[in-house]
């Protein structure tokens, strides 16, 4: 199975070799979507892949190392009659899942490259996009 | 024909022959037009209020006029400056059939003695609700982006740091006054479409500005012309008009305007033919708080619409904020309102003028304002 997990590092944390571990130890396909880390610890976006036992194990590996893990359960949905296609998210989406289709004109949204990090939700004129967590 | 049959007609059979086979090019534009509004008529009360300051939704409208009219800005917030839901986003309510709160104090007077109202209006229960807006469908636009190491929120929406991306604001080809850079075909009493009914164009628009720059084509290279319009609310739809929020900046209505353009003559063929790749405008850096900015570097829509340009060395993402999609939508409504008949298409009553100049606004004494 796949799931998608938003981490948060305190110092500590960020010093340990955490993702090294959960595919060592726990033999889990880890896809990094977006990290922001530095010595005073951060944020990333992990995509896990691997059995659930593993995964389960994984998550709970993180939580006893003082990582805060929250499941990117829906993540960002978008209102498709509120939006109006004008593009304003394309360039500020760091995934391209928010991406402008020339053919028919209009801004494609990809929910399995979403990660869920909200710059589009202020971002949006007409307030299409919305974060559910 | 739309605007974008045109162009591939002129490319596949030449200017000559597509200026004798076409009749009317029908071009489109959606995106954020700020400087809009509507004024109403309430209707007289029992007994009567001379209106003096007026709220709908708690967002204040302009009632310096007789009685029982105001004018609510698009940009217009509530006393919290709460962004989420200003004058736009009224008048969309009211376009979208919903009753809107409205209140009004006055001071009385002996022929209109009632001092304040507390009730609910829509667009079934006023007497005149009438889009009028004094700067729509710019001609071109700048396209903005941010040197800073913040991000900025502006008018051009969300400009990341560092040059993280670059926004523009036109419909580039398909949009109207750059396929009548001229403004033969455009003036004062032209019918056009506008969100979702037909209206007119009644003046040139705030800032009209027709003196900049413009490549060998004629087409203007900076902001250049625009127009104020005028509609009747009434006949709106949602689909066409939006209230919109930049955050941190404020307010816009986003609305859609679409404009025929009679194929008079070969030059005006040529003019209708123009595509994406011919058409320039310029970029700035908007953490560069001034008045005039310093161009960065001119570019095309085509360069722009392929989702990447070249600044320094560095490849940057553009957004448009303008939907492309809705532009090319208007612009096939237009067309088939044309083809049943449903709208007609008439000499403008008169000429937008080519000599005004754009001035500003700098601090100055009585003497010097003579």
């Amino acid at each position: 199975m796949k799931t998608k997990v938003v981490l948060n590092f305190s110092p500590e944390a960020a010093n340990t070799p955490i993702t090294h571990n959960l595919i060592a130890k726990y033999h889990l396909l880890v896809n990094i979507l977006r990290a922001e880390i530095d010595e005073i610890g951060g944020k990333m976006v992990l995509e896990l892949s691997g059995k659930a036992d593993d995964i389960r194990k994984g998550i709970d590996y993180l939580k006893s190392n003082g990582v805060g893990v929250r499941p990117i359960k829906e993540g960002v949905r978008r209102d498709d009659d509120v939006c109006t296609h004008c593009g304003m998210c394309v360039s500020i989406c760091p995934t391209k899942a928010l991406a402008f289709d020339s053919k028919t004109g209009k801004v494609t949204f990809t929910e399995e490259k979403c990660v869920a990090c909200g710059v589009c939700i202020d971002a949006c004129p007409p307030r299409a996009m919305e974060i559910l967590i | 024909m739309t605007a974008q049959e045109f162009k591939e007609y002129v490319k596949a059979n030449g200017v000559k022959k597509a200026a004798k086979d076409v009749d009317i090019v029908t071009t489109g534009t959606f995106g954020a037009m700020c400087s809009s509004g509507a004024y109403f008529n309430f209707g007289h009360s029992d007994p009567p209020i001379k209106m003096q300051k007026v709220w709908m939704d708690g967002i204040p409208a302009y009632a310096g006029l007789a009685a029982v009219d105001a004018y609510l800005g698009a940009t217009e917030l509530d006393d919290t400056n709460n962004m989420m839901h200003g004058g736009a986003h009224v008048i969309e309510d009211l376009v979208r059939g919903k009753a809107v709160r409205l209140k009004a104090t006055a001071y009385g007077t002996d022929c209109y003695p009632k001092k304040e109202i507390d009730t609910y209006v829509s667009l079934k229960t006023v007497n005149q609700a009438v889009l009028l807006n004094v700067r729509n469908c710019y001609q071109n636009y700048a396209v903005a982006t941010n040197s800073g190491s913040r991000t900025l929120y502006t008018y051009m929406g969300k400009l990341l740091p560092e040059y993280g991306n670059a926004t523009y604001s036109s419909a580039g080809e398909l949009s109207p006054l750059l396929n009548d850079p001229y403004y033969r075909s455009i003036g004062i009493g032209t019918r056009i479409f506008l969100g979702g009914a037909q209206g007119f164009v009644i003046w040139e628009g705030t800032q009209f500005n027709p003196g900049v720059p413009r490549t060998p084509a004629g087409v203007p290279k900076r902001a250049a012309g625009s127009i104020a319009v005028i509609g009747d609310l009434k006949q709106m739809s949602p689909e066409f008009l939006r209230g919109l929020t930049f955050t941190r900046y404020g307010t816009s209505l986003g609305l859609g305007i679409g404009i025929p353009i009679p194929i008079l003559d070969e030059e005006m063929a040529r003019a209708c033919a123009i595509t994406d790749d011919q058409i320039v405008t310029a970029m700035f850096d908007y953490s560069q708080p001034a008045r005039s900015r310093t161009v960065l570097k001119e570019i095309t829509y085509a360069e722009l619409r392929s989702g990447e340009i070249e600044l320094k060395g560095k490849q940057i993402p553009t957004s448009s904020l303008s939907s492309l999609y809705k532009a090319r939508q208007i612009s096939q409504i237009l067309k088939s309102q044309i083809q049943k008949g449903a709208f007609m298409i008439e000499r403008p009553v008169q000429n937008l003028p080519m000599d005004r100049v754009f001035k500003a606004l700098d601090v100055r004494t009585e003497k010097e304002a003579m």
